[in-house]
């Protein structure tokens, strides 16, 4: 942090904060931990990094703002700056490749799926688990920031420092992903045969 | 929401322009509070058989990965360790 910190909140208020708006997003936390890590140890400790940064930084945390928005960006950050550079799991692309790749926030709208909402209603939780972790951590995040947490495009461009259009674009591209990946899984339970519709 | 699912004779076939209206359908089901999203929305599900279809599986997509994603219990010992460190550290 590049500003001295103010000494704006006594230690009862820090502890307050802590138990009150802190404490209760643990769930969440984890669980994102997890989908970034895969691994049980490095979520825990992903998670623990992130609390403890948290109360050490706890006088810039806006009272009143989101604070699940606040302790999602530590942990965002943490990851890439601590975790992904021990990280024995190749790193498939990573944040910056994936500006370069794609720096243009238009996406193409007019690719169609064939893929069937009564397939995707059918679909395992494992499916839709497996195939959420399929994808590119970058790609993956937005999903879960989005759908599993019911974040803002507003709030997910301030998770991840980037503009909303590019967080637009990139939920809609990883949307797509996630797409072709249900539609290898539709196929092989039977379902988008041209053919015998309904039969 | 109806559930009129079964395509109707009066939606057109082809889509006019489908990257504004494929945006805007994936803002409103990303909760985006768009100015008259609800009657734009109501329009398009009426009149337009790309955007009908595009709506219903981005929404089926959504709602499998709310409610189907495997969820990991957090280990029962985490919260307490972080607090004991902090504790120390005070
Ligand atoms: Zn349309």
């Amino acid at each position: 942090m590049s500003e001295v910190q103010r000494k704006k909140y006594s230690e009862q208020e820090k502890s307050k904060i802590f138990d009150q708006e802190f404490m209760p997003n643990i769930d969440s936390m984890y669980n994102f931990a997890y989908r970034l890590t895969f691994d049980e140890d490095d979520a825990k400790d992903l998670v623990q990094d992130t609390y403890l940064k948290a109360f050490r930084f706890i006088n810039s945390f806006e009272q009143g703002t989101n604070a699940k928005a606040w302790l999602f960006r530590i942990l965002k950050n943490s990851f890439i700056n601590d975790y992904r550079k021990k990280s024995k799991q190749p790193a498939k692309i990573d944040y910056q490749e994936v500006e370069t790749y794609y720096n243009s926030d238009d996406v193409d709208y007019t690719s169609t799926t064939d893929l069937r909402v009564d397939a995707v209603k059918d679909m395992l939780g494992d499916e839709i688990s497996n195939a959420l972790n399929s994808l590119a951590v970058d790609f993956r995040t937005v999903i879960i920031l989005c759908d599993l947490e019911g974040f803002t495009y507003e709030e997910m461009a301030k998770i991840l420092d980037i503009p909303i259009g590019t967080v637009r674009s990139r939920l809609h591209r990883a949307r797509n992903l996630l797409k072709d990946k249900l539609r290898s899984y539709a196929s092989t339970m039977g379902y988008g045969n041209d053919e015998e519709e309904g039969s | 929401m109806d559930d009129n699912s079964t395509p109707s004779g009066d939606r057109k076939l082809s889509c006019s322009d489908v990257s504004k209206c494929f945006q805007l359908l994936e803002s409103i089901l990303d909760g985006e509070n768009l100015p008259n999203s609800k009657e734009m929305l109501n329009e398009k599900l009426a009149k337009c058989e790309p955007c009908f279809k595009h709506f219903h599986l981005e929404q089926a997509i959504r709602d499998v990965l709310k409610t189907k994603c495997t969820k990991q219990a957090v280990p029962s010992e985490l919260e307490a360790s972080i607090r004991e460190i902090i504790q120390d550290r005070k």
